[in-house]
């Protein structure tokens, strides 16, 4: 089996800056990544990244996959990394599809997931009324009652991409308080076609072949309330994506990779995290990228003294 | 040939993705932008229950999301 020097699994901002880092270190180095989409290209518009203010996430990614795919490195695409094993000083890569590659060091770069709402009807209306992706299937509910669940960010942003096609939003807030930035509850107040509930739990999504109607509890009055809505946006923040890793690198108590920021080295030598996926404070595309830079310069000191 | 169309919106990622993956290939689509359409909205959610995008139509049957297993071997397209 061929060995690589440095195997990165991600590509977003971190995985893609570790790639092209490792490339004029001139690492035989390998990326693998099930898509260049991920976070950022779920994202409608990105006004904090530097030098290109008001980019869309999806451009953004094009550029980051243009810019990478000038050097010299090997991308697997499509393909997601299962499982990351130590093989004495070395370690074994395996794919959801069943392909094996060994490396001296590895960069993890996998950022988050959505947090799924974890309510019956949730996954089963997939596709057919409940959507993790607003500006993908916004279009879908012209005219329609639609409910965002999720109170930060990502919910007030989701609620104004959808206010060009529905005609009712409801967000639900299971807390008591709005946690979304002030210029987004601004607009958001603006809107006659926005409702904002706080201290609303979901418990079920209900429907035939699509969705119908939602069940919520108060958790002020303790009752619950049945709403008719054609629609649900599950937008209640993210979850790192560590699961191949579980047991191999230490973990904090929310199931991020924890790492010695000066290098980003976990727990396990020759393993590293860079990104959203580690523990680090404020989760950020530029900070993302900063990461990916020095995890790869940390992996090229830690391969020249391993040899 | 395979008539092959696509229904997306222009901002949705992975119909980016998909529309690039089948230039890549050289297939042929006819695109169809269902945020402009809403008729054809409509029937694509007539048609398949799904109220997402991408899908994909291949001469009649459709694909939902970016399948690139099924497009592939509908389209005879080799990884």
């Amino acid at each position: 089996m061929e060995l690589y020097d440095l195997i990165i699994i991600g590509g977003g901002p971190a995985g893609v800056t570790a790639g092209i880092y490792a490339a004029r270190k001139k690492l035989k180095t390998l990326l693998v990544t099930e898509d260049f989409i991920g976070q950022v290209g779920k994202t409608g518009q990105i006004d904090n990244y530097l030098g290109l203010p008001g980019i869309s996430g999806i451009e953004l990614m094009e550029k980051f996959k243009e810019h990478i795919k000038k050097f010299e490195i090997e991308i697997q695409e499509a393909e997601k990394v299962v499982r990351v094993k130590k093989e004495k000083e070395f370690f074994l890569i395996k794919t959801g599809s069943k392909k094996n590659f060994l490396t001296k060091s590895v960069i993890i770069a996998t950022g988050r997931d959505p947090r799924p709402l974890e309510v019956p009807g949730e996954k089963e209306f997939i596709g057919q009324g409940v959507s993790y992706c607003s500006i993908c299937d916004a279009p879908f509910f012209q005219d329609k009652a639609v409910a965002v669940i999720g109170g930060g960010n990502s919910g007030f942003e989701a609620a104004l991409d959808l206010l060009k096609y529905a005609k009712r939003i409801f967000i639900f807030e299971r807390s008591d308080k709005i946690i979304a930035d002030e210029i987004l509850q601004e607009e958001a107040k603006k809107e006659k076609k926005i409702e904002i509930h706080l201290n609303k739990e979901v418990k079920k999504i209900e429907g035939r072949g699509k969705v119908q109607s939602l069940l919520y509890h108060d958790l002020k009055t303790k009752k619950t309330f049945q709403v008719p809505i054609d629609g649900v946006f599950v937008q209640i923040g993210t979850i790192p994506a560590t699961a191949f890793v579980k047991g191999l690198v230490e973990f904090n108590e929310a199931d991020e990779i924890k790492v010695d920021f000066k290098t980003c080295q976990t727990s396990c030598p020759g393993i590293f995290a860079a990104g959203d996926v580690n523990d680090g404070k404020w989760k950020q595309i530029i900070i993302a990228a900063g990461e990916g830079a020095r995890a790869a310069l940390a992996v090229y000191k830690y391969l020249q003294n391993m040899n | 040939m395979n008539k092959v169309k696509v229904y997306s919106t222009p901002v949705c990622p992975y119909c980016v993705s998909l529309k690039e993956f089948l230039k890549k290939h050289n297939v042929d689509f006819e695109e169809i932008d269902v945020s402009q359409n809403q008729e054809a909205a409509r029937e694509m959610v007539e048609k398949t229950g799904q109220m997402a995008v991408p899908v994909l139509e291949i001469d009649g049957e459709f694909v939902v999301g970016f399948d690139r297993k099924r497009i592939s071997k509908l389209l005879n397209i080799e990884n």
